[in-house]
């Protein structure tokens, strides 16, 4: 019983990590209907920002965590910029976008090799390693930690979304953008918004992911995990990327702990496969609109 | 108020408008009638920023009208869509307050939500209600009723009786005329010719990107060839 308690704890712990970046996926699909496959590789510098942060310039572990958000939201905004502005003046059919999303990804991956560098790089031990014993169990504390601010990020994010009037403009331009226009809502202010906001939360997901595993460039491809998790939720649905990345983060915590970890992202792609054949909507998907 | 000068628009090579100049003095109601295609929608997305000409003039207030859609709101010009295009995501109330969304006068909302509700008293009754759950003739109503919350002057309504039943097509021209009242200044743009010419004081009428005719709504609507071929006795009532 212990160890279920055990295994419980750590997959809501890495689960709120993955909805981090899910809600990433989410608040672009929900606004420009396709899905930004550069979260990945944005996300994957949010780690590389908060380590270079910590070893090189030495910052102190939160303004490094402060650092890399930072840097990442500016990330997300310049890449939409460069990637997607062009396509979205231009009113380009999704599928390009998807492609550009896909060059974007590419290009951040291969820059870091090129530049940083392949190898792994281990961050430098922040939080003791001896967890915490609370009722008999025995928690990380870094799981503890990664649990509680991603829990407090995503609660700020809701309240944001749900009770201030940017918030209500972007739920209105990802009901029908158009529309949201002829209120007088600068649709590109929202698009800017809603990368910005994604990628803050990308960059604070990277650092615990980095902190959790280690850095390298390919972490964007692991992310994609989250991309599923938001898929499975329903694509478009912020309440969906939470409750889909929690219930994936604890679904492969039990079966690397009961079964074996070579089945651990199995299960991911068996969820997304399933989800697609079965509920292509999701378990809370967007109603499908009729785009004006 | 707004001026229209030899305005050209096309779709990739698609050309939909063809040298439209056309003229709204405050406190009118101008009707633009014409067919399927004929570019009236198009003619109003263009005023309202959504679509760039590529020749011409648009002037409001003795300004050149600025090229962006949040701008255009911000210059007093709202804009009924064709298709309504509520929030149907969105409670009735978070609508008509995102008309608002530009505006800081909280008086002057409060002011104007109350002429909302004189106009439309079921999107009172049903403020809490998630619009898409309203039926097509409120979703109508609450899209004009989201416009005014802008407090533009002149008010662009793209074929607001379009799929109503014949009785509310009756209410949506009685309210037209009941928002000039309120001092606005009405662009309509119709299918429903000969309602729309009932109510306006002027009207043009496009053809194929062409403005074909212009004048006084009544001296169109007694000339026998615009009869014949806008108001035949067959004359489609809504569509
Ligand atoms: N997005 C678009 N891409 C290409 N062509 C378009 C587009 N929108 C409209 N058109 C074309 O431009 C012309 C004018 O269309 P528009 O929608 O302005 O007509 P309308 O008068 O509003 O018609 P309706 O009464 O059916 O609403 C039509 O020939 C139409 O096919
Ligand atoms: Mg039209």
């Amino acid at each position: 019983m212990t160890q279920f308690f055990q295994q419980l704890i750590n997959g809501l712990s890495i689960g709120s990590v993955y909805a981090m970046m899910a809600v990433g996926y989410s608040l672009v699909y929900s606004i420009m209907n396709f899905s930004n496959f550069a979260h990945g590789g944005v996300i994957m510098l949010g780690a590389y920002f908060g380590f270079f942060s910590m070893t090189l310039i030495k910052l102190p572990f939160a303004a490094a965590f402060g650092l890399a958000a930072v840097g990442t939201a500016a990330l997300a905004v310049l890449i939409e910029r460069i990637a997607y502005k062009p396509l979205r003046d231009r009113k380009a059919p999704f599928l390009y976008f998807i492609i550009s999303a896909m060059g974007a990804s590419i290009f951040l991956e291969n820059i870091v090799i090129a530049t940083i560098g392949p190898t792994f790089r281990t961050y430098p031990q922040v939080f003791s390693r001896t967890p915490i014993s609370i009722g008999g169990l025995s928690i990380g504390r870094l799981d503890l930690i990664m649990f509680g601010v991603s829990a407090l990020c995503l609660v700020a994010l809701v309240l944001f979304i749900e009770r201030t009037k940017t918030g209500k403009a972007i739920r209105a331009a990802s009901y029908n953008m158009k529309a949201a226009a002829l209120m007088g809502v600068d649709t590109d202010r929202v698009v800017m918004t809603v990368f910005a906001i994604g990628g803050l939360l990308a960059g604070v997901a990277g650092v615990f992911f980095g902190m959790k595993y280690t850095v390298y460039p390919q972490i964007g491809n692991i992310t994609l995990k989250s991309f599923v998790a938001a898929v499975f939720g329903g694509l478009g649905s912020l309440p969906g990327a939470v409750l889909g990345s929690v219930i994936l983060g604890t679904l492969e915590t039990f079966v690397a702990g009961y079964l074996s970890s070579q089945f651990r992202d199995l299960i991911a792609f068996v969820i997304l496969i399933g989800v697609l054949v079965f509920r292509p909507t999701g378990i809370m998907g967007k109603p499908s609109e009729d785009k004006a | 108020m707004l001026t229209v000068t030899d305005l050209h628009v096309s779709y990739g090579g698609i050309r939909a408008l063809k040298g439209v100049s056309l003229t709204v003095n405050q406190g009118e109601i101008v009707t633009i009638i014409g067919a399927n295609g004929a570019g009236k929608s198009t003619l109003l997305n263009t005023i309202s920023g959504f679509l760039k000409p590529i020749a011409g003039e648009l002037r409001y207030r003795d300004k050149v009208l600025p090229r962006k859609p949040d701008r255009v709101v911000k210059a007093g010009i709202c804009h009924v869509p064709e298709g309504r295009l509520v929030f149907a995501n969105l409670s009735v109330e978070d609508n008509l307050l995102m008309g608002a969304y530009l505006r800081h006068d909280r008086d002057g909302m409060a002011a104007d939500m109350e002429k909302v509700f004189t106009l439309f008293p079921r999107l009172k009754e049903r403020l809490a209600q998630s619009a898409g759950t309203l039926s097509g003739g409120e979703q109508q109503m609450l899209a004009m009723g989201r416009a005014l919350m802008t407090n533009g002057d002149l008010v662009l309504m793209d074929e607001p009786s379009l799929g109503l039943a014949p009785l509310l097509v009756q209410t949506v021209f009685d309210i037209i005329r009941e928002i000039r009242a309120l001092g606005k200044t009405i662009l309509l743009v119709e299918q429903n010719a000969y309602k729309a010419l009932d109510v306006a004081d002027r009207a043009y009428i496009l053809e194929q990107g062409h403005i074909v005719r212009e004048g006084a709504a009544a001296a169109i609507k007694a000339d026998p060839a615009v009869r014949a071929a806008y108001l035949g006795t067959d004359s489609k009532a809504g569509g």
